[in-house]
């Protein structure tokens, strides 16, 4: 409605760098808050934001997207869909509100550094609407699960997982604050607005909230979708920044940062994601599999951005596509066999149906994963539940904190890459996990994972049960099979020509 | 399903709100629901992060806020007596936006700046149009003490004053291009960062916003900013100014000043509830004010050299100070 259009006087709300004075201009933007890498304040000032957007626009429309994610959650209450829902798709999302909501907070942080510490003042105006977003997607994914704690003590994880040391929370901080907590602002505005943002944000929020309107969870549909609208808008402050830094001899340096944040993500979501669309979630509501997604929005699309800015495909890019078939998978074999050490409960996903879907997205499966789940049936009809539980613990990754897994059965390639540094051994899921440590080992060098812990004496008593405590879980919080194991049943029946 | 779960004691049961909050006699608000308790990096004070416990980052938040002199056992009890969250801000200020875009409109519609009188284009050139560069500075400010905050009901108080001082800023900046639309001699829409980096009316501004930009301390940074700068510059570009303004018949500074003064308000009524929180520990009233006796006669010179500026406002400057000096008492500090 304003008399001048936005493109008029637009460039006087980002005309606002000035040469201190009576401080330094190092002093002002230190280099380890803004690193703005030796390239003058002049440079980033050429920094241009595909997406402009002004204070007056931003509160109208934010305005109206909340009006209409909240009516949708009101006008649907009444039908107690959570309470009618699969156990499965709970799981989904007691995991994603235990995973997500407070690194959505933080990530406002990380937003404000890129507001006060950028060099671009283009960057520093977008970043006030980026961390305003976060702002909102804290808030928004707490007040709706907030309104489930009184059907099972796990729905307060949306507020309480970050505050623990459950061992997928440490995984989650890990990757959240190496990425975007601790970096100065150039480096988020590559690691986490382009890298994690552009790419990975699709797959939680897209990709979930497909399999979400299939399952008929119409709240949570609109709700992510509509959180994805504020994402694909301040992700985008990651490609200027890139532009400059290439533009300025510093494309190695911003290939590494990129390549170590996409596989970092992509390490997390293979925990959290990958079993939440491939288990989980109900068969019939499964829009594609995780792999496919991956595929689509991670191998073509995003891929596709990195070489329009004129970056290259990461070096591991075969390793990663190899391991679409694979990481996640395993960690969800993981995730179910140590179920009592989640806040959600896993949905097993690997009845006589699911393993046809299953060997369909992932040919081979029944030879490989199939055949832990052929141990885990055979104990459960044989009475012997006690052997599908933990008793031992696996090796953790000290880059992504994560269970080490790979192929099981016949073709077993599960491998521990080691390093020594300065006289401790550490151990690593992955080459690229390895290769991420030797990038900047003293990010990570002084770092305990769950199991240094352990060794380290911090969980007492040094058994299952200390170890629960440690992680802040109590019965009614810990994990357990999302459907009591009623699946079993189906393999007790006449066999199916299932497997 | 195993044993030792079977063991165990009575499985915990749904609670009615988040554990944190179930032991509060009140049911909890909205507000409290998506504010409290959101800062987990507050939980190890030794190390903040889920990293090497020396990285850079981690020393700068052990040093900048854990280690900081003003002292709280539970920051997290802070609340934000407006209660505003994300859904209600949006709200406040979508209105607040159609309120000033509408004065926008209507004034353009009536050729307002072509009626404006001659003398008072060079005061506006000066005085009002290189405030976009302290606009920005509050911004700047205020992004840091969100990303410094020990609670984040602080944090979120924080988050809104930055979009607020970025909607001043948008304000004067869409205003400049009006007056440089209107009168080409005077500058608009090109001299400001001179003027804000030169004429003296600005460096006794310039030299607070810019000390007060690397006072890495948060308390530190919450008393150069939000007690000493923000109040200085409001009393003086938004009340002192906007009062000269009505007096030469720009009606609309006035008005718009005005506008802003409300957002001014609320971030005075939070930094009120944080330092009567603060002052309830012993040895914070003696930090605060040191704080305070540090930073306030660069406050004083501020307000001199930009009111001595002002034409026709002989006590500009005593009353801005008087202004400041008054909300700071109001704190039961000086
Ligand atoms: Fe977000
Ligand atoms: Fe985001």
């Amino acid at each position: 409605m304003a008399k001048l259009k936005r493109e008029e006087w637009y460039d006087l709300t980002r005309a606002t760098n000035w040469t201190p004075k009576y401080v330094t201009e190092e002093e002002l933007f230190p280099e380890e808050m803004s690193g703005s890498r030796g390239i003058p304040a002049e440079v980033w000032e050429t920094y241009d934001e595909p997406y402009k957007v002004v204070y007056s626009e931003y509160v109208e429309t934010q305005r109206e997207k909340d009006a209409g994610a909240y009516s949708v959650k009101a006008a649907l209450e009444r039908s107690q869909y959570v309470e009618n829902a699969d156990p499965g798709w709970v799981s989904t999302m007691v995991a994603h509100y235990g995973a997500i909501p407070l690194a959505e907070y933080a990530a406002s942080t990380a937003e404000a550094r890129m507001a006060r510490f950028a060099k671009a003042p283009g960057n520093r105006n977008m970043a006030v609407f980026g961390m305003m977003d976060e702002n909102r997607h804290g808030q928004i994914q707490l007040y709706f699960p907030h309104a489930y704690t009184k059907l099972s003590r796990q729905w307060d994880w949306a507020s309480k997982a970050y505050h623990t040391n459950e061992w997928a929370a440490i995984a989650a901080r890990s990757f959240f604050d190496d990425a975007m907590m601790t970096r100065d602002s150039v480096a988020v505005s590559i690691m986490l607005t382009f890298a994690f943002e552009t790419g990975f944000t699709n797959m939680q929020f897209l990709g979930l909230a497909a399999d979400a309107a299939q399952a008929g969870d119409h709240t949570f549909a609109s709700l992510i979708s509509s959180i994805q609208t504020d994402e694909s808008r301040h992700a985008q402050q990651g490609g200027p920044s890139l532009k400059i830094l290439i533009a300025n001899g510093k494309k190695e340096e911003a290939q590494t940062m990129v390549d170590a944040a996409i596989w970092r993500a992509w390490k997390l979501f293979s925990a959290l994601t990958g079993p939440a669309m491939d288990y989980y979630t109900p068969m019939e509501h499964r829009s594609q599999s995780f792999k496919e997604f991956m595929e689509e929005w991670i191998i073509a699309q995003f891929e596709r951005q990195l070489i329009d800015l004129g970056l290259d495909k990461p070096w591991y890019w075969d390793i990663l596509i190899r391991d679409l078939d694979i990481t996640h998978h395993g960690m969800h074999m993981g995730i179910w066999y140590w179920r009592p050490t989640v806040w959600w409960n896993p949905a097993a996903g690997f009845g006589p149906k699911e393993r046809e879907w299953l060997e369909e997205k992932y040919p081979g499966w029944n030879e490989t994963f199939g055949e832990c789940a052929d141990v885990i049936v055979d104990n459960l009809l044989n009475g012997r539940p006690e052997l599908t539980g933990p008793e031992t613990l696996p090796t953790v990754c000290n880059m992504c904190q994560l269970p080490i897994v790979g192929v099981p059965g016949s073709k077993w390639d599960v491998k521990d890459y080691q390093l020594e540094y300065e006289g401790r051994l550490y151990h690593f899921g992955s080459e690229v996990d390895k290769w991420c440590f030797e990038i900047d080992p003293e990010r990570y060098k002084g770092h305990l994972n769950f199991i240094d812990r352990f060794l380290a004496g911090h969980v007492q008593p040094p058994d299952l049960m200390g170890g629960l405590q440690y992680m802040g879980l109590a019965p009614g919080e810990m994990g357990d099979d999302a459907h009591g194991y009623e699946w079993v049943k189906a393999y007790s029946q006449p066999k199916t020509d299932a497997a | 399903m195993s044993e030792e779960a079977q063991a165990a004691p009575e499985p915990l049961k749904g609670l009615k709100t988040w554990s944190h909050l179930a032991g509060n006699r009140r049911r909890p608000s909205e507000y409290e629901v998506v504010s409290t308790n959101l800062h987990y990096h507050m939980d190890n004070q030794d190390n903040p992060w889920e990293l090497d416990p020396n990285i850079p980052m981690a020393k700068w938040y052990r040093k900048y806020r854990n280690e900081s002199p003003l002292k709280c056992d539970d920051w997290d009890a802070f609340r934000d007596p407006d209660q505003i969250i994300y859904r209600t801000y949006n709200i406040l200020q979508d209105g607040q936006e159609n309120y000033v875009q509408g004065l926008f409109d209507q004034m353009n519609d009536r050729g307002y700046d072509q009626m404006l009188q001659p003398e008072w284009m060079p005061v506006l050139a000066k005085l009002y149009t290189p405030g976009r560069y302290l606009f920005h500075a509050l911004q700047l400010g205020s992004a840091y003490i969100h990303q410094m905050a020990p609670a984040s009901t602080i944090t979120n108080c924080a988050t809104y004053q930055t979009a607020d001082s970025l909607r001043w800023m948008t304000h004067t900046a869409y205003r400049t291009k009006e007056l440089s639309n209107g009168f080409s001699g005077e500058g608009f829409g090109e001299n400001e960062r001179n003027i804000w980096e030169n004429d003296p009316a600005w460096q006794g501004f310039r030299e607070l916003a810019e000390k007060a930009l690397i006072a890495w301390d948060w308390a530190e940074s919450f008393v150069a900013i939000n007690l000493v700068l923000k109040p200085a510059v409001e009393e003086c570009l938004l009340v002192q100014l906007g009062d000269a303004g009505r007096h030469n018949g720009d009606t609309l500074l006035g008005l718009l000043n005005q506008a802003q003064m409300r957002d001014a308000e609320r971030h005075r009524r939070w930094s009120t509830a944080l330092v009567k929180m603060a002052l309830e520990t012993e040895g914070n009233k003696a930090v605060l004010q040191a704080l305070l006796d540090k930073w306030v006669p660069l406050g004083d010179a501020a307000i001199n050299a930009y009111c001595s500026a002002i034409p026709d406002s002989p006590d500009a400057a005593a009353d801005a100070k008087e202004a400041v000096s008054n909300f700071r008492q109001s704190l039961g500090l000086n």
